[in-house]
């Protein structure tokens, strides 16, 4: 993975240098297409995560183009959230362009915080958007309320991540089911004679952390939150009716309890940070995590397993098939901007292929099916041939995108880690998570 | 105009003086009012006034009266009612360890006052509490960061093996007790070393002849001195600790499970990350209550002490 990296970066400032030297071109190509809005400051929102390098690298490009500044601000995901929907719920146009996480964007259609950008795509020449070749799992967590709200810009789907020198030191195979994976995590918490090396680190803490996590997991563990949700559906919201404490939930809940001793201490409370440092620090075998992260493993300057790491799809439940998590973040018109030409300039500037392409190369997370068969890219992030076997075999409806998902997760990862400390059985947990969530879904007219 | 005419009678030297002195001090007050009223009492009736309603923040055009409906459903929240059991055992606990640590560290630096290594202690002493809650939790969650921390390693040396601090429900609440109180320790032992200081030294002199000992002194001489600085201190503690937030958000985050769930924290989810400001107008209003119920009651308890 070390030689990995240096591939990506020295492709990555190849890709530089051609586009400094074909900059001509590129503005000549674009400049027909885009207007011009020189004096212009575009302001983009977005998560802090390891892309918004690799989007701040690409601002200038978008300004030889057409004459606008591009400033992109980052914040943790909770303040992200919270400062967006103060923003919104007052009006503001601080910023023209929102990457919001895909989850969120029944919240943001319903406090019209967006301006929809699918007559937008219906006007624009559909070989600049490319809608077709979206990966769809990712794709569909742009659309709400039947159409297109923004444009998905990068996708995160789970691997499973693991330790190759260790698996070959002690012959052990990557483990496919749950059971396996509970196999090899007790073995390396127990048997493999270095107790600084745990053996599984999963997301127990209380809140968003382990209510996602019972989403990530369920679809794979054969079970469905809710009862027409579940791959294929072809309405998921048709029927709401919760499914929190049907056996399959609860058996795997009972499965999170039992993973605890295999993991670092202190995992009852590990949410994504957590997990990522205790795996890049080579404190743990095995990880699931978001694809986002994985070349952050393979960076020499933070990371001890480098040249160690493998990545492998999704574990499932016996009888069950892989589902691999994916989320993401989309990229969205600030319903109240006062600049939307340029930002929607900006946005399906930065939606094209070729575009993606250089995002990627930079650092950002491939989410074209044009980018995962890209040689130059695979040859840089030689985990994209399992990101798309995974990206295809991932349901777009994970989890719930309507306005009450944060109330739902957040109640559900109570009741998750409640179970996972011992102060409630996974039934008990369980039993209490679906009332309150039916509960909460009745007051907010989602449930009869 | 006959009025007029009859006020216009009215001799204005002995009048005018004391209506303008009045009319300046009135003047004077203006600008606080206006604070006042603009800062705080207009938001709490507009909260009063959002408690009454089901209401997104994302939708305050679309809100729907309900009467006390969120109060009766606060009320039989079981979370909310644990965030209220657990501010309370937080608040009796901190409290409770702040006076009696900053007694004995009063004594301590009482017995320094005149070296000069008491007084540079003493500054030292009071370092916690210029430290931002947020900091403090940070740096704790750092020592006691059960495979990084400090905390569990010098336990380790020892042959224990020390527990998830913040992980696990029997040690959370504990912990985050504990370092409220540590933060906090140096602000009692300020107020109970000011009053210390002023007992006369005849008052000791005069129970070391009779053959007091140490415990005699402190509670016969000195708790009866310093109560009405400890009454005081104590009111602004509960006041505090039922506005206590930053230390769970950075460390516990409410958990695990609901073992530090506080009446702030859950107003905050309910009003920032949920956006549902009906419901967590309710909580605010009703933590708002609580502050004033306690403070009223210690207020008028120091007052019968005082006549």
């Amino acid at each position: 993975m070390n030689r990995a990296m240096r591939r990506l970066k020295t492709t990555t400032t190849l890709a530089l240098s051609l586009a400094v030297v074909g900059g001509a071109a590129v503005a000549q190509d674009w400049g027909a297409e885009l207007g011009d809005h020189s004096g212009v400051t575009l302001r983009v929102q977005t998560i802090q995560d390891p892309f918004i390098s690799a989007l701040q690298e690409m601002g200038p490009t978008f300004t030889s183009v057409t004459g606008a500044d591009v400033t992109v601000e980052g914040f943790g995901y909770d303040p992200l959230y919270e400062r967006q929907i103060l923003a919104c719920s007052q009006g503001s146009d601080e910023f023209d362009v929102l990457f919001i996480d895909g989850i969120w964007v029944g919240a943001f259609v319903d406090g019209g915080c967006i301006d929809p950008v699918e007559p937008l795509v219906a006007e624009a020449d559909p070989e600049i958007i490319a809608m077709d070749d979206y990966i769809e799992s990712f794709a569909g967590q742009a659309y709400w309320d039947g159409q297109l709200q923004c444009l998905p810009i990068a996708g995160y789907w789970h691997m499973l991540h693991y330790r190759t020198d260790l698996f070959e030191q002690h012959g052990l195979e990557v483990p496919e089911t749950f059971d396996e994976l509970m196999d090899v995590a007790r073995f390396f918490a127990e048997d493999d004679g270095d107790p600084d090396v745990a053996g599984m680190a999963m997301n127990f803490q209380r809140g968003s952390a382990a209510g996602q996590q019972f989403f990530e997991w369920i679809y794979s563990a054969g079970g469905k939150p809710w009862e027409s949700n579940y791959p294929g559906s072809p309405d998921a919201y048709a029927d709401q009716t919760p499914l929190f404490n049907s056996s399959k939930a609860v058996e795997m809940i009972q499965f999170f309890k039992d993973m605890v001793p295999y993991g670092p201490p202190g995992v009852e409370q590990f949410a994504w940070d957590e997990r990522a440092n205790a795996f890049t620090q080579g404190r743990v075998a095995m990880i699931n995590n978001w694809s986002v992260r994985t070349p952050l493993f393979a960076d020499p300057e933070i990371s001890r397993v480098t040249d160690s790491f493998g990545v492998a799809m999704f574990p499932h439940a016996e009888g069950a098939e892989s589902v691999p998590p994916v989320g993401g973040w989309i990229m969205c018109l600030n319903a109240h901007s006062q600049q939307k030409d340029a930002a929607w300039d900006f946005m399906r500037w930065f939606a094209a292929p070729e575009t993606h392409k250089d995002f990627v190369m930079l650092g950002g997370p491939p989410s074209r099916h044009s980018a995962m068969q890209d040689e130059e890219i695979i040859a840089a992030q030689p985990w994209v041939p399992t990101l798309y076997e995974s990206a295809k075999a991932a349901w777009s409806e994970l989890r719930p995108r309507h306005e009450m998902t944060f109330e739902m997760i957040d109640a559900l990862g109570l009741q998750v880690n409640r179970a996972i400390i011992g102060d409630a059985t996974p039934q008990e947990a369980m039993d209490e998570a679906n009332e309150n969530i039916a509960q909460m879904l009745q007051r907010a007219g989602l449930l009869k | 105009m006959a009025n007029a005419t009859e006020t216009s009678d009215v001799p204005r030297t002995a009048v005018r003086p004391a209506d303008d002195e009045r009319n300046v001090k009135l003047l004077f007050l203006v600008p606080a009012v206006v604070y006042l009223l603009l800062l705080s009492v207009v938001p709490f009736i507009y909260s009063v006034y959002l408690s009454l309603f089901d209401a997104r923040l994302t939708r305050l055009d679309r809100k729907f009266f309900i009467g006390l409906e969120n109060y009766q459903n606060l009320l039989t929240d079981p979370l909310f009612l644990k965030a209220i059991q657990n501010t309370v055992v937080l608040t009796v606990s901190s409290i409770s360890l702040e006076i009696v640590f900053g007694f004995l560290c009063a004594k301590v630096f009482l017995s320094l006052r005149e070296m000069r290594t008491g007084q540079v202690l003493r500054s030292l002493a009071i370092l916690p509490m210029m430290i931002t809650p947020i900091c403090v939790g940070l740096m704790f969650s750092y020592i006691l960061n059960p495979t990084l921390g400090v905390a569990n390693y010098l336990l380790s040396s020892i042959g224990v093996e020390g527990p998830s601090w913040f992980g696990d429900p029997t040690f959370a609440l504990p912990t985050v007790i504990f370092i409220n109180a540590w933060q906090w320790t140096p602000f009692m032992m300020l107020l109970m070393l000011a009053g210390l200081v002023s007992i006369p030294s005849s008052l000791y002199e005069a129970a070391e002849l009779e053959g007091a000992k140490w415990h005699h002194i402190a509670r016969w001489i000195e708790l009866p001195a310093i109560r009405d600085v400890i009454i005081i201190g104590l009111i602004l503690r509960v006041i505090d600790n039922l506005k206590l937030f930053d230390l769970v958000y950075v460390t516990t985050r409410g958990g695990p499970g609901d073992a530090t769930e506080l009446i702030t924290y859950f107003a905050y989810r309910q009003d920032f990350r949920f956006f549902q400001v009906g419901y967590g107008s309710a909580a605010a209003v009703i933590i708002l209550l609580m502050s004033i119920v306690v403070t009223t009651f210690a207020v008028s308890f120091l007052r019968r002490n005082q006549r």
